[in-house]
């Protein structure tokens, strides 16, 4: 059953529920929506134009900030020293009033990041966390066995580098620029944003050459 | 010269009130099961419906975590991540006084006779 | 704006467990590093929680952590460390530096 979005009704729901007993949860977050737009607290279309913010932003967006940090070095330094700024130089809104630290993985340190209190995560440069990110085992091991985590992800960090693990508990967000593999001089600056995976830019994993 | 963290409270009941449930940095855990799923339309919307509550700090980004927070580890475990969320703004939303529970109640009840007649 | 500690000083990371909203993990309650980065200052989540959006701009810092004594039994490397961010309320002069509050 499909919907006709092009009426303005504030009402309609966003996508038909296909299920014959609409779940609880569902029908909770349709009535606070209707309820809030009803006492004019929100407007009839803003939960909607949040969803097309929300699924605007995507790792594709981190990857095209490092793969001109890759081929710029005045740029890269400029993302280095202060995220926000240079992210509003790709048109990249920082939504969620949060402030944006690139960090970048060294032949010395490996960096990783997690939220042990919840799911904070550069949303406006990586869309929205995997569920593993969020899950206990995640948050729970990543402060503690960052390296035995690390292995889970293919990815062994040898004795001689460091780890670095940054709990994004409160305020800053973090988005890891992961090293340039060798071999990818000639590449362009598109085909560089292909390796840089989300999980490269979490530091679960190291971006490689296909 | 104390280098090492203070572990504070270590018996029961003093640390169930010490040390949250959804505090877990260091708590013994498994692998991790490295799985990802797309948003369902009642996740999306939920996101953002919070995110649109805190813009207006109807409900803040930091109320929204205390409610979730509140719920404790049976309901934290058991319900879903958006689903925490959902019943977390319903609670501080009523806690303001602005969608007492006897209006979201009774929207509740219109909205499934709504939502079930589409169906039919 | 307050800005009590300097990138460098040694640190220790309150040890209180009272009942509430914080945003300071148990895990590092009582450990001991040092600044790592100033910020800037936020509004207090503690009371945030609760409602208050306004008035209780409180200074941010980064504070970094050595791994082998976060963790009594950490199977990693003698370098690895740990960061997280710290409000300045959360923070006190670590036992064996020479930051004294007041001074005898």
């Amino acid at each position: 059953m499909t919907h006709d979005h092009a009426h303005a009704d504030p009402h309609a729901p966003i996508e038909a529920d296909t299920s014959s007993d609409p779940d609880y949860f569902d029908v909770m977050v349709h009535a606070l929506q209707e309820l809030l737009v009803d006492k004019g607290l929100i407007g009839a279309g803003e939960v909607r134009a949040m969803l097309e913010v929300v699924d605007a932003a995507e790792p594709s967006r981190g990857a095209a900030l490092i793969a001109r940090a890759w081929t710029d070095p005045a740029f890269k330094q400029r993302l280095l020293a202060n995220g926000s700024a240079a992210i509003e130089e790709f048109g990249i809104d920082n939504y969620d009033g949060t402030q944006l630290i690139v960090i970048e993985q060294t032949p010395e340190v490996h960096n990783l990041v997690v939220c042990t209190l919840c799911s904070c995560y550069p949303r406006p440069v990586l869309g929205l966390p995997p569920d593993w990110y969020k899950s206990r085992p995640y948050r729970a091991r990543a402060v503690r066995d960052p390296r035995g985590l690390l292995r889970e992800f293919g990815t062994d960090v040898p004795p001689e580098v460091a780890i670095r693990v940054h709990d994004s508990n409160a305020n800053m967000r973090y988005l890891i620029m992961p090293m340039r593999p060798a071999g990818s001089e000639s590449m362009s600056e598109a085909e560089l944003a292909t390796l840089i995976t989300r999980d490269t830019m979490i530091g679960v994993t190291t971006a490689k050459l296909p | 010269m104390p280098v090492t963290p203070d572990h504070g409270p270590s018996r029961e009941p003093a640390l169930l009130i010490a040390h949250s449930p959804h505090d877990v940095g260091g708590q013994p855990e498994g692998p991790v099961n490295v799985s990802d799923h797309e948003l369902t339309p009642f996740e999306k919307r939920c996101h953002a419906l919070l995110n649109v509550l805190d813009v207006h700090k109807l409900v803040n980004t930091e109320e929204k975590r205390r409610g979730v927070e509140e719920l404790g580890e049976v309901i934290i475990g058991t319900l879903g991540y958006y689903q925490r969320w959902a019943v977390s703004a319903a609670k501080i939303l009523n806690e303001k006084g602005l969608v007492t529970t006897q209006e979201l109640g009774r929207k509740m009840i219109e909205v499934r006779a709504r939502l079930t007649a589409e169906d039919q | 704006m307050s800005n009590r500690y300097a990138v460098g000083d040694r640190i220790r990371i309150s040890a209180r467990y009272a009942p509430g909203h914080v945003r300071t993990p148990f895990y590092v309650r009582g450990a001991v590093g040092h600044i790592e980065r100033v910020l800037t200052e936020f509004l207090d989540p503690e009371r945030e929680a609760f409602g208050i959006n306004a008035g209780t701009e409180t200074q941010l810092y980064r504070v970094r952590l050595d791994q082998s004594t976060l963790w009594p039994d950490y199977t990693g490397e003698p370098d690895d460390v740990l960061e997280l961010e710290i409000y300045e309320h959360w923070l006190e002069p670590a036992p064996d530096s020479s930051h004294q509050e007041n001074p005898s």
